[in-house]
Formats: C-alpha cells, structure tokens, sequence
C-alpha cells in the first residue's frame, strides 16, 4: 500500500517536471511598468538545481607576492601570453586552469610529461589562443561581460570541451529530385526551442558576416523607393535567433523587450543594450579566435563539415541570465583582466594558430606581439613540483632546485 | 437534477428516412441508402446520408486530395521518407513558399513550385465547393446566405495566399502549409509589421469573432431555454410566432431594454460571423501594402497609451558605437 | 410605452430569487428585480471609479485611458488607491455587476418559465474574466498580474504576456481555445445563413420548411445536425471557447513557467519513436 503510494508520488513528481506540468508557487519580477505585462516567472523546483549548479569552484589562495622576483617568462620557455607574471601567480593561473578545464587529466592535458615547454600537444596552443579570447572579452567586450567578466570555467565548467558549443549544419535535408526543400526550417529542434523556425541561427547570426536581424519598418507608412522591406520570412529568422537567446538565458522575450513596439529602443529595458553588444562580441570571437583554430584541432574535435568548434550564447550563459549568476571571478584572478601582464596587449585578428605568438602578423606589421622573446623550447623541463610546494609552505624559491632557472 | 434540461434527447424516436426534398431529375444523383447513429441521435439528428453526388463536389474533393496529397509527401520527404520521424514532427513539418528573390515567378518545384501548385489546386477545390453551395441552394429554391457567408471565408483565404502576397510582389509573403509553420507565420507577420493589436481592423475582426462566440452562446441558450415550447422550430416561428419566440423576445428585452425576432436573430448572427473574415481579410490585405508598422500608426492616430518610465530609455547602440 | 404587442400577459409576478415582491418591477422595458439593483449599484460605482482613475491619469483619450493593476511587489495586499487600488475596487465591482447580471438572468428565465441555459453559458464567460483577474493573480502570488482596464493598454498585456512564453500559439490549450471560437464563427454563419435561406428565398420562391433545410445539408456534407441539434451544438462551441480560453492563461504561469513550444518536446521524447 504505502509502496503505491510512494511510486503514485514519485510518476506524478516525474510528469511534473518531464516537461508535462509544473506547479506553484513561481517567483515572479516585474520589469515594466504595472499592468504592461513584461515580467520573468520562473519556477525553483526548476531554478534551484540551477543555481547549485552555478556555485564557483573555491578560489586557489592567492600567493605571497615577493617583490621584483622573477617573472614567469624568465624562469620557463614558451611562455608566450602570461610571462609577465610573477612565478607564483602564473603557477596559480596554471593550476586554476587546470581545475577548470581538465581536473581529470590535470597538466598532462596540455603539457608533455618531460617538457612542458612543448607545443606538441594540440591543446597547449589551442589554449593560449583562447587565454587572449578570455582577456579580450574582459577588455574589448566589457560592454557586455561588465566587471563580472568570464573566465575559462564560464564556458569549461570543469570539461575539456565546453557542454554547448556548435558547429556548421549540413546542408538542408534534401531528399532530391522535385522533393520540396525545407531549408533548415520546418522540423523539431531544440536550438530554436522547439518551434518549427528555421535552425541555422548560428551560421547566420553569430559567425563572422552577421545577417541582418533587424526587420522591422521604422515609419507608419512605407515611403516609396525609401522603405526596404524585409520580408515576413527574414522576420522569422530574426525570431528564431531571439528564441535560442531566450532559451540559451532562460529569460522571456519581455527581459529585453516591450513587445508593443519590439524594436523601439527607448522603450526597451536596459537589458537589451547588453545583448545587442553580445551579437557583437560573439560573431567577433567566433571569426577571430574560434574558427581560426582549426588547422590545429584533431578530427574527434572538428563538426561534420571540418570546422572548429564555436560559441554561442549558451556556452557561458547556460540557462542563466547572467551565467554563474553575476558572480565574479575576476576579483580572485585578475590575470584575466590583463593585469599583471604589463604593456599594452593588442590582440591581432588576423591570426595564424601555426606560427607562434611572438610572430603573429601584428597591428602595425613591425613588433611583436607579445613582450617574450621566449623559443619554442624542446630540452629543459620545467618542474612545476617545487613551485607547487614552496607555494603551499610559503618558502622563497631563492634556494629552488636548479632546474627551475633556465 | 430531475428535471429534463434539454441537452441530450432522452427517447429517441426512428421515423422513415427523409430522402430530401424533390430536386426534379437531378434527384437521381443523390445517393440512396441512409445510416442512423444512435450516439448522434443523443445530441442531434441520427439519420446519415443521402448525399448529393454533383460534378462540382466530386471535382472538388479530387483536387482537393490532390492537393493535401502533395503537402502530405511532401512533409514525407523532408524526413527522408522516414515514417516514423513523419508522425513524430508531424505538427512542425511543413509545405513552404518560396524564397523572396523569386518575386511572383514561378520558382522550381524543389524551391516552392510545389507549394504554388498545391494552392492553386486547394483554390480551385475550394472554388468548386462554393458552386456546389450555390447549386444546391438553387436547386432547392433557398437563399444564398450561406453561399456568400463562404465567400467571406474564401475572402480571407484569398488575401492571405493571393491577394496580398500579388500586391507585395512576392510569393514569399503567403502562408506555408503546416500546423505549427502557419503558427510562426501569424508571430513572425505581427512582428514584423508592427504589432497588429494596433491594426483597427483586426480590432473589428477580434470584436465580431468573440462577438460570434457571446451570439451563439446566447441565441443556442436562448433557444434551448424555450424548448419546452417548441423554440427551435425557428422557421414555424418566424412565419407564426408562437409562445416560444415571444418569451424568448421578452427574456433579451426585459434584461437588456432591446431584443431580436425569430428572423432578425439570425441577421445578427450572420453578419457578426461573416464580418469576422471580411475585416480580418482587410487587415491583412492593408497590412505592407498601406501600413508598415501598425504600432507606429497608433502613435500617429492618437490611440497609443504611453506609461511611466520604470527604467532609463536606451539609446541605440549603432547609433554611438562603431561597428566592430 | 415600451411594452410589445404581446407582452402583457407574460407580465407576472414571481421567478425572485430574492427580495420576494420587493423589486419585483419594470422600469420601462427593463426588468429591475434585486439584482437589476445590484447590478446598477456596481455598474455605477465601477464606472466612476474608472472615470477617478482616468482623471487622475494623464488623458481623456478613450482609446488611451489606463486603469493599471498594482505592482507586483504588492503580493495579494490591498494597494494604495491611487497605486492599484483602483482597479482593485474596479475587479470588485466587476464580478459584482457580472454575477448580478446572470442571477438577474436566472430570475428573468423563472418568470418566463424558461431553462437557465443562458446563465450557465454567461457564466463561462465570467469565468474566464474571474479567472484572469483573481485565480491566475492568486495562484501567481500578485494581484499585479491582472489585466489593467483600457482599451489599447489591455492589448499590451495580452502581447506581453504571449511573448512571456515565447510563443503562446504554442500553448495547447490556447489551441483548442481558437478551434472551438473558429468553430463557432463558422457555425454561427451556416446557422444564421441556413434559417435566412429557408425565410428569405429568392424572388418569386416560396418561404421554406425544416425539410429544405435539412435537405440542404444533406445535400452538400451528408448531414444535418437538425434544429435542436444546431443549437445544442452552438451552445457546446462557445461554452467550450470561453472555458479553454479560461484554462489557456491559467497554466500560464501557475502550470507552465517556460516556452509554450517547449512543451511539445513530451511527444518529441515518447519512447515508442525508437
């Protein structure tokens, strides 16, 4: 008896959260004005597994800093982005990293065993590409990240690869013959939330050439010769763009709009000039940093159609309005702001992942990119072991071993 | 409750089949044999059947089928011919229109041939079916209320598949066949033309569609009310008004100061319902060609109500900032 | 003065629910009775409280004249009146008036020796408005959340509210809520078109009967529903049209937090598609 309750209680607890039905009490926040409807319900039966999700990893301990000691490009090769600072912090920066990214396979993810100076391992240079992403979208694109910023973990989460990245589509399902062409539109798909709208929102709108997304005429009346008019099927696909930015956020379409006049910029919440500056950013990352990469990838990490993995807006944002809920962690690990690196550090579009950092093409043609004139190094080792332990016991590596100094 | 309400026939009664009212020679074309449904007969009539067989009906469900046939494989091949996934993503398959860089041409099958083709069938069906309405009406010596209550119906149909889509240059513009595409249609045209809650005659439209629905609510509710003594026999009613229209007349009056007849009950309820499409189809039809954003038409009549800030205007960013 | 021709007669006393003889009167062609006084006390009182708040409000502007609900934050709380408490003493007499209304119109139905169908259908109708303005603001924890009273400002809730779900086409019930108002536009036309052709036929033709009516049907589809059956039928649509549209907006929100589209992934994930 009492177990039919139990499994009764358990089918209907499964159905209420299978996708079939919720239930009250939701929270709920006004964003306009009263009675004009622009509000965000959500459910914590929904939003709770949400937020424990969300929770920082505990933050390395800052290191002792020693003044005028020695600078992580003097002590190791190859450093090519981060020699600028101190060996402490750039251990820190190394170990943070490798909690976020690859907590299981630990150093060996990115460095070969005996000379973590090698670029031989695909990763190594992969993630020095992406360090100057990280810091980029701190600097660059402070417009929308804002002091709370990303760091590596806001897209790895802990995983080599990030959960939700994209790649190119094939080209639509075509039967053949006379058969009607669906395009990418018409089926099932997650991407656009499940509407029937068309699935290739990425490829249009979030790499490199951004297609037009807005569609809607500013004028009562069109003006002869004057009024482009976009069609109600452009219209569409700026819609399914704006679902998978919901979804990807977990927000309705009010959280940025009042869709009275959906296009009205003064009607609109503030939160909309953030997101217009992420359909700047992302195309941008994807074009810049991303998609040149994949020369280096191996074919396990490269979609159906070759290309490099990309991002989208649920890379960071994860459901969440503010991926990790606003929480910064920027204030434990500045390095990502740039800071302790020293200089101005321009980072170069045009970029060629086989040709290393120090010769990249550059704005002005003429320095170098980065302040090292680090080699790829191919003997000494640098054993991080010592460095690890002086950092827990405090000891100054004055009285290191040797093969810590080049 | 004991007493009868009038909502399921408690004895149903079988008389002699009514074979229909003589139409001269064509009364041949009728079919013979009836059916009787005992679940029917609990709400409404029982007897199934006969049913007319003319030209223009049969011609009529021929391109009609057709038509659905070619929506219906052509779903199927979007998914491969998978039978399985078709009734899976049944209500997101679809038929589409073309593209708009092909204008009004006639564009290859794979590219919308097939849905140009497939509307023009469905209109040509439906065409037939409306001359079938009007036959059969004339045949009987009847009216044509329903014929042209049809035509407003076709009215719409033809604004939002032909009409417009000519006057807009393209194609592209026309609705696509499917369940949940013809949904993203109706969210994607009131977004791009600028919310037509502001459109007045989707106003008027909105109005005579629930309108309909109060009428009907309240004449069926009138009419059952007055059972007892005989209401629904409206025609016998209409010529020789009986105590049934007379406390039903009396019922609107004495709440409402005003009240119908028999007949003109019927006049209201047409035109509420026939008015429904013909200003629905002339919202559409004004909608790109007359008005580009109805919203913003609004604000130019004077009907838009503005609100208290709650938070600061936004400026357009690609206004002050340069594009990346 | 306002009396038909045969109205007389059927001008008895009785059918009150309450109030006995009291009310039990006409005022011209109106019918007055306890509820014809509620209604009027609430009709009135409501209707100035609206003209208070459009005063206090910045138009005279019928199409932009706006009664809001109070803010959210206000929980289920009486609001200040000039923050909300307005349209709640609005709400108030609102249901006031409706409910009066349709017990008028029980009462009216017992002295005609009539059924109460018109009642039970208005009833519907009064669900779906209590259903908007108090079970949904109930069960969302906010009496914020009610439509305000305007003639353009209820539109921008209505488009608010959808765009909360993404898509509200998408909403089960909001489907089945527009087939069965279609349905009754339709039938409401072949309906009122059906009677108007047997009364009104062309020139020279006689008026009709029942048989040319049902003949007519026959003809075309096969069947005729009948003349009882038509408005059995009728009263089933828009009963039906007004109580999904009531359940539609109801798990918005209280039942359903996300986007309508994204409901339909239960069938999407049916483990019998293998």
């Amino acid at each position: 008896m009492n177990r039919s309750i139990l499994s009764s209680a358990l089918l209907i607890g499964s159905l209420t959260l299978s996708g079939c039905w919720e239930a009250p009490p939701m929270d709920t926040e006004q964003i306009g004005y009263d009675g004009v409807g622009m509000q965000v319900t959500s459910n914590p039966d929904l939003t709770d597994p949400l937020k424990r999700a969300n929770v920082l990893p505990e933050p390395i301990p800052a290191a002792a800093q020693t003044e005028g000691g020695p600078k992580a490009g003097d002590v190791y090769q190859n450093v090519q982005v981060l020699g600028d600072l101190s060996i402490q912090e750039f251990t820190r920066t190394m170990a943070s990293i490798t909690a976020w990214v690859s907590p299981e396979q630990g150093c060996a993810y990115c460095h070969v065993g005996n000379n973590f100076a090698s670029d031989e391992v695909y990763t190594k240079i992969v993630s020095r590409r992406m360090m100057q992403m990280t810091m980029q979208t701190n600097t660059e694109w402070y417009d929308h990240v804002g002091e709370t910023g990303v760091t590596c973990y806001t897209c790895h989460r802990g995983l080599n690869v990030p959960e939700y990245i994209w790649f190119d589509e094939p080209p639509a399902n075509r039967t053949g013959g006379m058969a009607a062409n669906s395009y990418q539109q018409n089926h099932a798909n997650e991407t656009v939330a499940y509407t029937s709208m068309a699935r290739d929102v990425f490829d249009r709108y979030l790499d490199g050439e951004q297609e037009k997304i807005r569609v809607i005429a500013q004028t009562a009346l069109p003006i002869r010769n004057v009024t482009q008019n976009q069609s109600t099927q452009a219209t569409e696909n700026t819609y399914s763009l704006m679902m998978h930015m919901s979804d990807s956020l977990g927000v309705n379409c009010t959280y940025c709009h009042n869709s009275r006049n959906f296009s009205s910029w003064e009607m609109s919440p503030p939160t909309r000039v953030t997101a217009w500056h992420a359909l700047q950013m992302v195309p941008s990352l994807n074009a810049n940093f991303l998609s040149p990469l994949q020369p280096v990838y191996p074919e396990i990490r490269l979609g159906q159609l070759g290309d490099a993995p990309k991002v989208n807006c649920t890379t960071c944002h994860q459901g969440v309005a503010k991926p990790l809920y606003g929480q910064s962690m920027l204030d434990d690990y500045p390095v990502w702001r740039g800071e302790g690196l020293g200089g101005e550090r321009p980072y170069v579009e045009a970029y060629d992942p086989m040709v290393p950092m120090d010769q990249q093409p550059t704005l002005d043609g003429d320095q170098p990119v980065s302040g090292q004139d680090a080699v790829p190094g191919e003997d000494e080792s640098a054993s991080l072991d010592p460095v690890l332990r002086h950092l827990m016991t405090g000891s100054t590596p004055a009285d290191g071993p040797a093969s810590v100094v080049r | 409750m004991a007493e009868y309400q009038n909502i399921f026939t408690q004895i149903q009664v079988r008389g002699p089949a009514e074979l229909g009212v003589p139409i001269g020679r064509a009364t041949g074309n009728r079919t013979t044999s009836i059916a009787s449904s005992r679940l029917l007969g609990a709400f409404a009539n029982a007897q199934l059947g006969p049913i007319y067989l003319g030209f223009t009906g049969t011609l009529s469900i021929v391109l009609g089928l057709i038509a659905f046939e070619i929506i219906g494989f052509n779903m199927l091949a979007s998914v491969n011919w998978d039978v399985v996934e078709f009734v899976r993503q049944l209500f997101w398959l679809a038929l589409e229109p073309p593209a708009p860089e092909y204008g009004l041409s006639i564009p290859p099958m794979a590219d919308g041939g097939w849905w140009l083709l497939t509307g023009f069938l469905l209109t040509c069906s439906i065409g037939l079916w409306w001359t079938r309405t009007f036959l059969r009406a004339r045949a009987l010596g009847l009216g044509y209320h329903i014929p042209w209550a049809f035509g407003a119906a076709i009215w719409l149909y033809l604004v939002l598949g032909f009409i417009r889509p000519v006057l807009m240059g393209s194609w592209s513009e026309a609705v696509p066949f499917g369940l949940f595409p013809h949904l993203d249609w109706t969210a994607a045209f009131s977004i791009r033309y600028g919310n037509l809650f502001y459109n007045p005659f989707h106003m008027l439209s909105i109005v005579f569609l629930y309108g309909s629905a109060v009428l009907f609510g309240m004449h069926a509710g009138t009419i059952l009310a007055v059972g007892r003594y005989g209401g629904e026999r409206e025609l016998e009613q209409i010529t020789d008004r009986g105590t049934a229209t007379e406390r039903a007349s009396l019922y609107w009056r004495w709440q409402m100061g005003f009240n119908a007849t028999m007949e003109s009950i019927h006049r209201w309820a047409w035109w509420f319902a026939v008015l429904t499409p013909i200003c629905g189809g002339i919202g559409i039809l004004l909608t790109g060609t007359v008005v580009d954003n109805w919203y913003l038409w609004g604000v130019k009549h004077g009907i838009a109500p503005s609100y208290p800030a709650v938070y600061p205007p936004s400026i357009d960013p690609s206004l002050t900032e340069a594009m990346r | 003065m306002a009396m038909l021709s045969f109205e007389k007669k059927y001008r008895v006393r009785g059918g009150t629910l309450i109030g006995g003889d009291l009310f039990d009167f006409w005022v011209g062609a109106f019918y007055v009775g306890f509820f014809g006084v509620t209604t009027i006390f609430f009709s009135v009182v409501g209707t100035l409280l609206l003209v208070y708040g459009a005063a206090l409000g910045d138009t005279w502007n019928v199409w932009q004249i706006n009664i809001a609900p109070p803010h959210i934050d206000y929980g289920l709380a009486f609001a200040p009146l000039k923050e909300g408490g307005i349209w709640q003493l609005v709400t108030i007499c609102a249901i006031g008036a409706f409910v009066s209304w349709a017990l008028r119109q029980v009462e009216i139905a017992r002295k005609l020796g009539m059924g109460y169908h018109v009642p039970i259908v208005f009833s519907f109708a009064i669900l779906a408005y209590v259903t908007l303005v108090v079970i949904r603001p109930i069960l969302l924890g906010a009496w914020g959340h009610g439509f305000p009273y305007g003639i353009l400002s209820h539109l921008d809730w209505v488009s608010n509210v959808g765009y909360q779900y993404l898509h509200f086409h998408y909403n089960p019930a909001h489907m089945l809520a527009v087939t069965f108002f279609f349905t009754t536009a339709l039938a409401l036309s072949l309906h009122g078109g059906l009677v108007l052709m047997a009364s009104n036929p062309p020139k020279g033709e006689e008026v009709k009967t029942v048989e040319h009516e049902d003949t007519y049907f026959r003809d075309i589809i096969g069947y005729s529903i009948g003349t009882l059956g038509i408005h059995r039928l009728g009263m089933f649509l828009a009963i039906n049209a007004a109580f999904w549209s009531a359940v539609c907006i109801v798990i918005s929100g209280p039942f359903w937090t996300r986007g309508w589209p994204e409901w339909w992934s239960w069938w999407l994930e049916l483990p019998v598609w293998g």
